[in-house]
């Protein structure tokens, strides 16, 4: 099973319409691979529908990087009781 | 320049509403610190503007007169209608004291009558006649008791218009009716057409002193009242302005120095250098107890003072509703809209989109709270909650606003907008794929939330209304 750090490269690459080897951990969804508002909703729906959970809405909507997003991502599923 | 006082930052981590002024159950208080000052005849007066509190200051309408001089005739049971929402909407204390109404036709006695048949203390029905002696046996076969009378005082009118010879035959003209008036038994109410372009030091103050004469000879009951009749919205509200355009010096002088008591004051304004409303409140601080209005501005030209922007003045002025029911504007905005008054969609309290936002951060700040868009509680007053119209602007936080006001979902109900992700990705692509130019419409929306969240609609959708 790819590891959570794969299969959030991989919504974040299919959302955004980019190459999953040009997505770094360090880079801001925002201003490093230029999503756009509506992209930053649709790419914490996907991650939900990826991984089975519900994530907060303004908590989701706060993670800034890849490598945040996927801590933040883990330590749902954990609280949820999802295997990531 | 250089600052001569300095205002040290006063840190707080709660936020100060300042709600003792913008209370969100009523329209935003407006309060005084201190004494309003104009310099009349060379000195300065003071105006205490707390007792706007106390004085009986209301409202008159003249939506069947004026307004309806702007338009075709309304018919008879589309007027008693209005009349009997008038009589609502401004509740018991009669905060909308009087409406007028021509006499002429057969069809303006009928309505008159069947509007007094309906037995509403507020508004009192007055006439409205022309200058001529014979037309006071109209008001009485009426049984009115008061009626207005068209007495103009600009030179304009007295020379240009009705081609007297001298000012002085025209005052005595205008003291025959009065006198006819009075003989009739009905109180004249003097329309003071054009005050604001007269010679008011030589017209209108001898005119007004004159009428104020006469009224000492006469009960009570029957003494003249006097509208002043901004007849081209040449009237000002600066504090200092020149006379004849000056309303404070205007309503001073004839209040403090000619002895017109507030109670027998009004004021009559329009619109046609977007002064209407402001106008017609700063006559009620200087002195004017009366505000004229019509529905939604309606008048010749430009329009009266704004009848629903009194209304919303009037409580903000007195700080409580006074048993006025502002819903009763949407009524009244829907019945008229109804009957073909067009009424723009950016008009305020009552236009399509009033409270309607269109820019995402502002959708956004609707979603947290929804006093940072909207002027008052406009669900408790008016019965129209905030809304956004989506456009490529609004982002997914009109959408998701969009969504919960469509579903009438507060609080803890309210989807997230994580969940509208499919309906704003719809709006985007509208502008950006489709080059779209218009604004999506509430249809389009509604079958973007069948399709993208039918779950939600099964659940809802017996909460939307129509």
């Amino acid at each position: 099973m790819p590891s959570v750090q794969d299969r959030v490269i991989a919504v974040t690459a299919r959302v955004l319409q980019l190459d999953p080897k040009e997505i770094k951990l360090e880079h801001s969804f925002t201003s490093d691979l230029g999503a756009e508002s509506v992209q930053s909703i649709e790419l914490v729906a996907n991650f939900e529908e990826e991984f089975g959970i519900e994530m907060d809405e303004d908590a989701a909507l706060s993670v800034q990087s890849v490598g945040d997003a996927v801590k933040f991502i883990t330590q749902v599923c954990r609280e949820q009781g999802v295997d990531a | 320049m250089s600052a001569s006082k300095s205002y040290p930052l006063v840190d707080c981590t709660e936020p100060n509403l300042i709600e003792e002024t913008f209370d969100y159950s009523l329209p935003p208080l407006i309060q005084f610190d201190g004494p309003v000052v104009e310099y009349v005849d060379g000195q300065a007066v003071q105006i205490d503007p707390q007792t706007l509190r106390t004085r009986d200051i209301h409202i008159t309408d003249t939506t069947f007169r004026d307004g309806q001089q702007a338009r075709p005739p309304y018919k008879i049971e589309e007027m008693v209608k209005i009349y009997d929402m008038l009589a609502r909407l401004g509740g018991p204390q009669g905060v909308i004291r009087q409406t007028e109404f021509f006499l002429y036709t057969k069809n303006d006695r009928e309505t008159l009558d069947r509007c007094r048949a309906l037995g509403h203390r507020y508004p009192e029905c007055t006439g409205w006649i022309r200058a001529d002696k014979g037309d006071f046996r109209l008001v009485r076969e009426a049984g009115l008791t008061e009626t207005g009378v068209l007495t103009s005082c600009s030179d304009y009118h007295i020379f240009q218009k009705l081609k007297f010879k001298s000012r002085k035959q025209c005052l005595e003209s205008y003291c025959e009716i009065v006198d006819a008036a009075f003989a009739a038994g009905v109180r004249p109410r003097c329309h003071l057409e054009d005050v604001t372009r007269a010679d008011t030091e030589g017209f209108v103050f001898p005119f007004v002193e004159r009428l104020m004469r006469m009224s000492e000879q006469v009960p009570e009951h029957l003494s003249v009242k006097i509208r002043l009749c901004d007849t081209m919205g040449f009237g000002i509200s600066f504090p200092g302005a020149r006379l004849p355009r000056s309303i404070p010096k205007l309503v001073y002088k004839l209040n403090q120095q000619l002895g017109v008591p507030s109670s027998r004051l009004e004021w009559h304004g329009h619109n046609d250098f977007h002064k209407v409303h402001i106008n017609g409140a700063t006559a009620w601080l200087y002195g004017c107890d009366a505000l004229n209005t019509t529905l939604f501005s309606t008048g010749e030209r430009t329009g009266n003072p704004p009848l629903e922007g009194a209304v919303f003045e009037y409580i903000a002025l007195k700080g409580q509703m006074c048993g006025i029911r502002t819903e009763v504007i949407t009524e009244l905005a829907s019945y008229l809209h109804s009957i073909g008054v067009p009424i723009p969609d950016n008009y305020p309290f009552v236009g399509k989109h009033f409270n309607t936002t269109r820019a995402g951060i502002h959708a956004g700040g609707l979603r947290q709270d929804e006093r940072i868009y909207n002027i008052f509680d406009t669900t408790a007053l008016l019965g129209r909650p905030p809304r956004v119209a989506l456009t490529d602007k609004t982002g997914a936080d009109g959408v998701a606003h969009w969504v919960n006001e469509f579903f009438g979902l507060k609080g803890d109900d309210r989807i997230s907008k994580i969940k509208m992700h499919k309906i704003a990705r719809w709006v985007i692509d509208q502008y950006e794929k489709e080059g779209r130019m218009s604004a999506i419409t509430d249809e389009e929306l509604e079958a973007k939330v069948k399709e993208f969240l039918p779950d939600y609609w099964e659940k809802y959708k017996g909460n939307v209304q129509r």
